[in-house]
């Protein structure tokens, strides 16, 4: 009989592994370009949300990828690493993309900075994987909302995130509860970010 | 064991009750402790369960007659692995945001002690319906056991329900036990609600008897 022979296990297994591959791949190859487009929206997202003026709540998947399209234009050499928002060719915003080690695993945000390159219009995270109802809180409004308006500080790191009830400074803001190593990690991310971009520009902009 | 105590019980007060997967077996903890601190992640963690549960289990049975006992662990774990995939992919491509909150948590259903439990116990000397029910009664009993996890971790923790504030505990009288969202709370949890549920079956034992 064909099961007693000592090379059935191989080839069964062999079998089942690629017809059960075979389904796999098809899957992913149809869902592939969903997924990347949720990626690719999850950060054009938070370019919009981090940028004055326009995002809003309840815009569908392809309104919101329509005025990413439509008021963002990608970095050039003149904004470094950041997207831009022009109106008549003037830049009235920057969308610095920044990245770095989380608690758990990598963060990413974007960053929201006046032409003026001193206040911050916003702040939103499309990527994080911290603690859910702690660090994790750090993507939610209440938290990002403080950034607004903040200026970038000229002496000393460009932003703080200070803990909970202590008094703040036109560059600080307040660290969620219970989240200690997130926000700290989180403020390094920032003012990297942050201070690599400035000393891009403005070199490039002596350089001029 | 109960099995033995309650044999004439059907497959569905088995896998709920007397042979509940988390306070009586204690099979996928990991995944207990990991997800409960937000009962909308422990309700998608649990219908990604009850799917590759009952359909690892069914496929393992349709299978039983052919594959060689020496490599069915090897056969198991890819059937669970191919429908875990599946699952992942599915929130991958439809609900990004909440595959982004479970991060690596259904990638780990693979390695879930119950999934393979029950497929070995179960799936493998088991006609395929009644692998299947098995499997989605197991899977049941471990949704309500983390559902009540969550729901106290996130009141007591968060204030909230479901991301709702729940009155009371989300107003300025309720200072948030943050120690329930995080991990130690979960061990907390779980402890307390094996001790209750195993003693509530203890106390009807002795009653049957």
């Amino acid at each position: 009989m064909i099961r007693k022979k000592a090379w059935f296990p191989v080839v069964y297994m062999f079998c089942l592994t690629a017809f059960f591959s075979t389904i796999v791949i098809g899957f992913t190859q149809v869902t592939g370009e969903r997924v990347e487009a949720n990626e690719k929206l999850s950060f054009e997202k938070a370019v919009l949300a981090a940028l004055p003026g326009l995002y809003e709540k309840n815009l569908s998947r392809l309104e919101l990828h329509k005025r990413f399209t439509e008021s963002v234009s990608p970095p050039d050499n003149f904004s470094a690493a950041a997207y831009t928002l022009r109106q008549n060719g003037q830049i009235i915003a920057y969308a610095l993309p920044v990245s770095g080690r989380g608690f758990w695993a990598p963060i990413k945000g974007v960053i929201g900075i006046k032409a003026d390159k001193k206040t911050i219009t916003g702040i939103a995270f499309y990527q994080q994987n911290e603690t859910p109802g702690l660090g994790a809180e750090i993507a939610k409004a209440a938290f990002t909302e403080q950034f607004r308006g903040k200026t970038i500080s000229t002496d000393g790191p460009p932003l703080n995130i200070k803990r909970p009830g202590a008094v703040l400074g036109d560059s600080d803001v307040h660290a969620v509860t219970g989240a200690t190593q997130t926000s700290t990690r989180l403020e390094k991310i920032i003012n990297d970010g942050l201070e690599e971009w400035l000393s891009r520009t403005t070199t490039q902009g002596n350089a001029k | 064991m109960t099995a033995k105590t309650s044999r004439s019980k059907s497959i569905i007060t088995e896998g709920l009750w007397y042979n509940n997967p988390v306070f009586k077996q204690v099979l996928g903890i990991c995944s207990t402790l990991a997800v409960t601190n937000l009962v909308l992640n422990t309700l998608v963690m649990c219908v990604a369960l009850i799917f590759t549960l009952s359909l690892s289990s069914f496929t393992v049975s349709v299978l039983r007659e052919f594959t060689p006992r020496n490599i069915r662990m090897m056969i198991e774990t890819l059937i669970i692995a191919f429908y875990v995939i599946i699952v992942d992919v599915l929130l991958k491509a439809f609900w990004p945001e909440m595959s982004g909150n479970l991060g690596p948590y259904v990638g780990l259903i693979i390695t879930n002690c119950i999934v393979m439990g029950r497929c070995e116990a179960y799936g493998n000397s088991n006609p395929p319906a009644k692998a299947f029910i098995d499997g989605f009664f197991n899977a049941l009993g471990y949704t309500f056991i983390l559902l009540i996890i969550a729901t106290f971790r996130e009141i007591l923790g968060m204030g909230t329900f479901l991301g709702f504030a729940v009155p009371y505990f989300s107003g300025p009288n309720w200072d948030k036990w943050i120690i329930m969202v995080m991990p130690p709370g979960a061990f907390f949890m779980l402890a307390i609600v094996t001790w209750i549920f195993r003693s509530i079956q203890a106390v009807k034992e002795d009653k049957a008897k």
